[in-house]
C-alpha cells in the first residue's frame, strides 16, 4: 500500500521537525496510540488500537526506527506493527522544506499489510489510511499552533 | 405406477431429512465434554519460523491445550502424497506435501502454526490471538512465471527450485503437421484463481472411546474410506478401531477430497491425547486460506490448420500454479492437458506444462478439475482460427470434431488413471446441432440485428467440450432385503448433495423391481462400508451405481432363489412382482421379501450347504476406462459496451452423460454446474498481491454469482450409453462448468464485432471487461463469413 501526500505547517521548520521527533507529540498525532516511547537506540514504541472495516479495533504493536536522518531536512522511518489481525511493515520517507507559508511536509510510504486485516479489509484500507493521516495531521496543528502560542512572548 | 426406476425422476429419498432440517451436518454433532478448536494462522507468505510463544494463551481461563508442531513428536510428518504421478516417459515430478503445523517455515498466508483447544470456540479464538508468532518475513514467489526464474526465493530449499513438475506429453509428430499448415494461430492464454466456495466449510469432529479402543471422526471428506485407513496408519490403530462418517455433507466440489489437511489429521490426535472429543469447524475466512483452490494457469498456445479449417495440430505450453504444496500430485494439469483435446481430430499434439510452487494455498482439483483450462485453450484458438479463415465459430467446430464411427478412441497419452486417454463413445456433431435449433438457428442474426438497430448488444457463445468421469479403480456396494420387506444399500462412497440416496436406490429398486422409497441407502460411513475410494471426477453415479447395480443383481438371483424353494416351484417359474416373488403361470402363489428374509436366515433347521444366509450379497465395480461425457454449450448475453456489465439471457445446454438414470437430478447438477461456471467465468477471482496477501477473503469482496445471475439453463439430453458399465453411465458432475468460459469469451466477441477484441483470460469481472473494451480498437475488416447464413447450413 503506497500513502503519501504532502501538507504546509504554518511554522518553521526547526518547529516542525522537533514536533515530528516527541514521542508524546506523536502519541497524540497518532489516531489510537495508547502509548509510545523513544527507547535508548532511537527506536520509538508502542501499541496502537485501530480496526479497518469489518476487522474490529485490535491492538498492535508499533515498532518505529529512524534512518537516514538529516536534521531538520528529512528522515526515513522504518515501521514494523503486529497485531492479532496481522501485519504492517514498510518505510516512509518524510521531506520537510521551507516555504512562504512555512513548512512544507512530503511524505511517502510503502507498506505491506498482511494477515486478516489484507484479506478482509482490503477494500478500506485506503480510505483509513486517508482517515488516520488527515486526523493526524489535524492534531499535529493543534500542537503546533500551541506551542508556537506557548513561545510568544505575552 | 412412477416405482422410481431409473431413467425416472422420483422425489428424492434425502429430500425429507434436508427439508425438515434432520439431515445430520458435522456441526450437528454435541458430545459431552467436547473440546472447541481455533487454530493460529500465518500473516505471512513465506517466513522463517524462529518460535511461537503460547505462555500468555494457556494463561487464559478456559484454555485445555495449545499445541505447536514440536509437542506432535512423531506424528508430525508431511502429509502423503494422494496421486502418484502417472509413469510418463521423463517426467519430473518434486514432491512436497502439507505438514500438519508449521515447523521452521511458513509458506502461505493461513497455514497453521498452532492449534487452540478450549473449552467452547469464544475462549479458542481469544486464546489463539494471545499466541505470538516469532517469524521472519522472506521474499515470495507469487508470480506463476517469475518463481522459476534462478533468482526466485524458493520455497522448499531441500528440492532447491520451485520447479514441482516437468511432463512432456505428445501425441503424432507436431513438427510434421506444421510444415504442412496454412495458418497457425499462436496466443498466451491466461486463467486464474478462484474458491469451491461450498455451502458449508470443512468440519471435524472426533471422539476416542477408550473402553472400546475405538475412534469416531465425522469429517466432511468426500472419501471417508482413505481417510479412515490414513488415520489408522497415523495412529497405529487397526482400520477396524477406526470409523470415519462423512454424514450430509454442503457441497464438496473437489477441496473435500482425502486432502489429511492439517485440521483433519490434528483433532483425531487431540482427542486421543486428551481423552475428550473435539470439534473443530472451519469457518469462512480460514475456508479462504486453508481449504485448497485451484486454478491458475498460463498457455502459450498454438494451433496449426489447414485452409479449410482442418486441424493439423496443436503445441501447448503452459505453466501450472500448484501452490505451497503439492500433495495431489499431477491430476489437474494432466486433466487440463488431456481435455485440451476436446471432441476433436488432433492428428498431432505436443503438451508441455511446468507445475510450479508459489506462496499461495494449495492447488488441488475443484469441479472441473483442470478441465476449464483446456477447453478454453481449444475453443479460443478455434474461434481465433475461425475468424481469420473466415468460417464461423460453428463450422469450424463441425470439420474438426471427432466422427460418430471412431469410437472407441484412443489418443497416445496418459490420463489421470493413468491409461491412455480413451474415449469410450461419443456422438458430437449432432450435439451442436440440438443447441443451434433451441438458439434459434434460423432466427438469431435477425434477432441480433435488430436489437443492435436498437443500440443493444447481443452476442452468442456456442462451444464444445468433452469430460472425462467415471474413473477406477472401483467402488463396492452391500445391498440387503431386511425383514422389514425394506432394501438396505451401503457403499463407501461420501455424499455432497449429488442425490446417491436416490439414483443408488433406483438402480437397485429397478433390479428388484421395488419401489425407490423402500430402498434405503447409507453412504460415507466406514462402518456400513469399509472398501471404496471417493467421490470425485464425476464418478459416484458411474462406479459405484454400477457396483450397486451389481449386488442387486446377485440378490435378485438369491431371491428367485430362495422364493422358488419356498413357493415349491423352480427358479425358471418365478418371477419378481413389487416386492413380492410369484409363479409366473400363478401370481395367487407370491410371497414378500419380508417373509422371504426371514427364510433365508432361518432360526430352525439348516441352511443348504452351499448357500450363505440372508438376501445379501456385496459387489465391487471397476471400468477399465473412464467413460467419456460431452455437451455442447451455449449462451446469449447481451453487453453493454460503455458500463462492460454482462447479462446472460439464455444458457443452453445440450448434454450427453449417457443413460440417465434420474433426469432431474442430472438437471441439477447441470445447473448448478453452470452456476460454478458463471462464477467462475465472470464474478469469482481469488486476487494476491505481489506480497502474496489474499485481498478478498470475504463474501463482501469474493463476489459470487447470485440467483439473479445465473439464468434457468435450458437443457436438452442426449444419451449415448458408456459401453464400459451395465447401465451405459457416464459422470455429470462437473460439466456444468468446465466450458463455461470459453462460452463466455465468444459470447462477448459476437456481441460486439465492431471492436477489435479477443478475450484471452477468465476469469473477466465488468472492470476488467472495461478494461479490454477501452484497449481494443476497432475491428479490422474482417474475411465475410462465407457460411454466415449456416448457422443455418446444416
Amino acid at each position: 500500500m503506497i500513502v503519501d501526500g504532502e501538507h504546509t505547517f504554518s511554522g518553521p521548520r526547526e518547529t516542525v521537525w522537533g514536533l515530528l521527533q516527541d514521542p508524546e507529540v506523536l502519541a497524540k498525532a497518532m489516531p489510537g496510540a495508547r502509548q509510545l516511547t523513544l527507547t535508548e537506540d532511537g527506536a520509538y514504541k508502542g501499541v496502537i488500537r485501530i480496526g479497518v472495516g469489518p476487522v474490529t479495533a485490535a491492538e498492535w504493536s508499533l515498532n518505529v526506527k529512524l534512518s537516514d536522518v538529516v536534521h531538520p531536512q528529512s528522515y526515513v522511518m522504518n515501521v514494523e506493527s503486529k497485531g492479532a489481525l496481522g501485519f504492517t511493515r514498510g518505510s516512509a520517507t518524510v521531506n520537510l522544506d521551507e516555504v512562504d507559508e512555512g513548512t512544507r511536509m512530503r511524505y511517502h510510504a510503502d507498506l505491506a499489510v498482511g494477515g486478516k486485516v489484507a484479506g478482509v479489509g482490503q477494500r478500506l484500507l485506503d480510505q483509513v489510511a486517508k482517515m488516520l493521516t488527515r486526523q493526524g495531521l489535524d492534531a499535529l496543528n493543534k500542537e503546533l499552533e500551541a506551542r508556537l502560542a506557548a513561545s510568544e512572548p505575552a | 405406477m412412477n416405482r422410481g426406476h431409473v431413467g425416472q425422476s422420483p422425489p428424492r429419498n434425502e429430500d425429507h431429512r434436508l427439508l425438515t432440517g434432520n439431515a445430520l451436518f458435522v456441526d450437528d454433532v454435541h458430545l459431552e465434554g467436547m473440546l472447541h478448536v481455533a487454530f493460529v494462522r500465518s500473516d505471512y507468505a513465506h517466513a522463517i519460523l524462529h518460535g511461537v510463544d503460547t505462555s500468555a494463551a494457556l494463561e487464559r481461563p478456559g484454555v485445555v491445550a495449545v499445541i505447536t508442531a514440536e509437542m506432535l513428536g512423531d506424528y508430525w510428518q508431511p502429509g502423503p502424497l494422494l496421486v502418484p504421478p502417472p509413469p510418463v516417459e521423463g517426467l519430473i515430478f518434486n514432491q512436497a506435501s502439507q505438514v500438519p503445523l508449521a515447523k521452521d517455515r511458513l509458506r502461505h498466508v493461513g497455514e497453521a502454526i498452532a492449534m487452540v483447544l478450549a473449552e467452547s470456540r469464544y475462549i479458542a479464538e481469544d486464546a489463539a490471538a494471545d499466541v505470538i508468532v516469532d517469524a521472519e518475513p522472506l521474499e515470495v514467489a507469487v508470480d506463476l512465471e517469475a518463481a522459476l526464474l534462478p533468482d526466485a526465493p524458493v520455497l522448499h530449499p531441500q528440492l532447491g527450485t520451485n520447479l514441482a513438475a516437468h511432463v512432456v506429453q505428445k501425441h503424432g509428430d507436431y513438427d510434421k503437421a506444421i510444415e504442412g499448415a496454412e495458418l497457425v494461430i499462436n496466443r498466451r492464454f491466461h486463467y486464474d484463481r478462484g474458491a469451491a466456495a461450498a455451502m458449508e466449510n470443512r468440519a471435524v469432529v472426533a471422539r476416542w472411546d477408550v473402553r472400546a479402543e475405538e475412534l469416531t471422526v465425522w469429517d466432511t471428506t468426500q472419501a471417508p474410506i482413505p481417510i479412515r485407513n490414513g488415520l489408522a496408519r497415523m495412529l497405529g490403530l487397526l482400520e477396524s478401531q477406526v470409523r470415519v462418517v462423512a454424514p450430509f455433507v454442503g457441497g464438496g466440489f473437489g477441496p473435500k477430497i482425502m486432502m489429511f489437511y492439517p485440521e483433519e489429521v490434528l483433532v483425531p490426535w487431540a482427542a486421543i491425547r486428551l481423552g475428550r472429543p473435539v470439534k473443530w469447524v472451519e469457518d469462512r475466512q480460514e475456508n479462504f486460506f486453508a481449504t485448497t483452490q485451484e486454478r491458475s494457469q498460463i498457455h502459450h498456445a498454438e494451433m496449426a490448420l489447414s485452409r479449410d479449417g482442418r486441424i493439423l495440430g496443436i503445441r501447448d505450453f503452459f505453466w501450472h500454479d500448484t501452490g505451497a504444496y503439492d500433495p495431489y500430485g499431477l491430476t489437474v494439469p494432466i486433466n487440463s492437458q488431456c481435455t485440451l483435446l476436446g471432441p476433436y481430430d488432433v492428428p498431432a499434439y505436443h503438451s508441455e506444462f511446468r507445475a510450479v510452487f508459489t506462496n499461495r494455498t494449495t492447488v488441488t482439483p475443484v469441479r472441473g478439475a483442470g478441465r476449464q483450462h483446456g477447453v478454453f485453450v481449444m475453443e479460443r484458438l478455434l474461434d481465433i482460427a475461425a475468424r481469420e479463415l473466415g468460417l464461423s465459430p460453428q463450422e469450424i467446430r463441425r470439420r474438426n470434431y471427432l466422427r460418430s464411427d471412431v469410437f472407441p478412441h484412443t489418443f497416445q497419452i496418459l490420463f489421470q488413471d493413468f491409461a491412455p486417454l480413451y474415449y469410450d463413445s461419443g456422438n458430437y456433431a449432432p450435439a451442436l446441432e440440438a443447441a443451434l435449433d433451441i438458439v434459434g438457428r434460423h432466427t438469431f442474426r435477425a434477432e441480433q440485428e435488430a436489437a443492435r438497430a436498437e443500440g443493444r448488444f447481443i452476442g452468442m457463445g456456442i462451444v464444445s467440450y468433452v469430460e472425462g468421469t467415471g474413473i477406477g479403480p472401483y467402488e463396492g456396494a452391500r445391498v440387503t432385503i431386511e425383514p422389514s420387506g425394506r432394501v438396505r444399500v451401503a457403499t463407501g462412497l461420501g455424499t455432497q448433495g449429488q442425490g446417491h440416496y436416490t439414483a443408488f436406490a433406483q438402480i437397485v429398486a429397478e433390479v428388484l423391481d421395488v419401489n425407490v422409497g423402500d430402498v434405503n441407502v447409507v453412504t460415507g460411513d466406514t462402518r456400513e462400508f469399509g472398501w471404496g475410494t471417493g467421490t470425485f471426477a464425476s464418478r459416484g453415479a458411474v462406479v459405484a451405481g454400477s457396483a450397486c447395480h451389481e449386488s442387486a443383481t446377485i440378490v435378485r438371483r438369491k431371491v428367485l432363489e430362495v422364493g422358488a424353494r419356498v413357493l415349491g416351484s423352480t427358479v425358471d417359474e418365478v418371477e419378481l412382482h413389487h416386492g413380492t416373488v410369484r409363479v409366473t403361470a400363478d401370481p395367487s402363489r407370491a410371497i414378500g421379501f419380508g417373509q422371504l428374509a426371514g427364510h433365508a436366515n432361518p432360526l430352525r433347521g439348516a441352511v443348504i450347504p452351499g448357500t450363505e444366509p440372508g438376501l445379501e450379497a456385496t459387489a465391487y465395480f471397476g471400468p477399465d476406462h473412464g467413460s467419456t461425457a460431452s455437451g455442447v454449450h451455449a449462451m446469449v448475453v447481451e453487453v453493454d459496451p460503455e458500463t462492460a456489465i454482462v447479462r446472460i439471457d439464455r444458457y443452453i445446454v445440450v448434454h450427453d452423460c449417457g443413460k440417465l438414470i434420474n433426469p432431474v437430478i442430472v438437471a441439477g447438477q447441470v445447473q448448478g454446474g453452470v452456476a460454478h461456471g458463471i462464477g467462475n467465468a465472470f464474478y469469482e477471482q481469488l486476487i494476491y498481491d505481489e506480497g502474496g496477501q489474499l485481498l478478498n477473503a470475504s463474501f463482501a469482496d469474493y463476489l459470487l454469482p447470485t440467483a439473479l445471475d445465473v439464468p434457468r439453463v435450458e437443457m436438452a439430453h442426449r444419451e449415448t450409453a458408456a459401453p464400459l458399465n451395465p447401465l451405459g453411465l457416464k459422470g455429470v458432475g462437473e460439466a456444468g462448468c468446465i466450458p463455461t468460459g470459453a462460452a463466455f469469451a465468444q459470447a462477448i466477441e459476437d456481441a460486439l464485432p465492431h471492436l477489435a477484441l479477443e478475450i484471452r483470460e477468465i476469469p473477466l469481472s465488468p472492470s476488467r471487461l472495461f478494461e479490454l473494451l477501452q484497449a481494443a480498437g476497432p475491428a479490422a475488416a474482417r474475411p465475410v463469413i462465407a457460411d454466415e447464413s449456416a448457422i443455418a447450413a446444416d
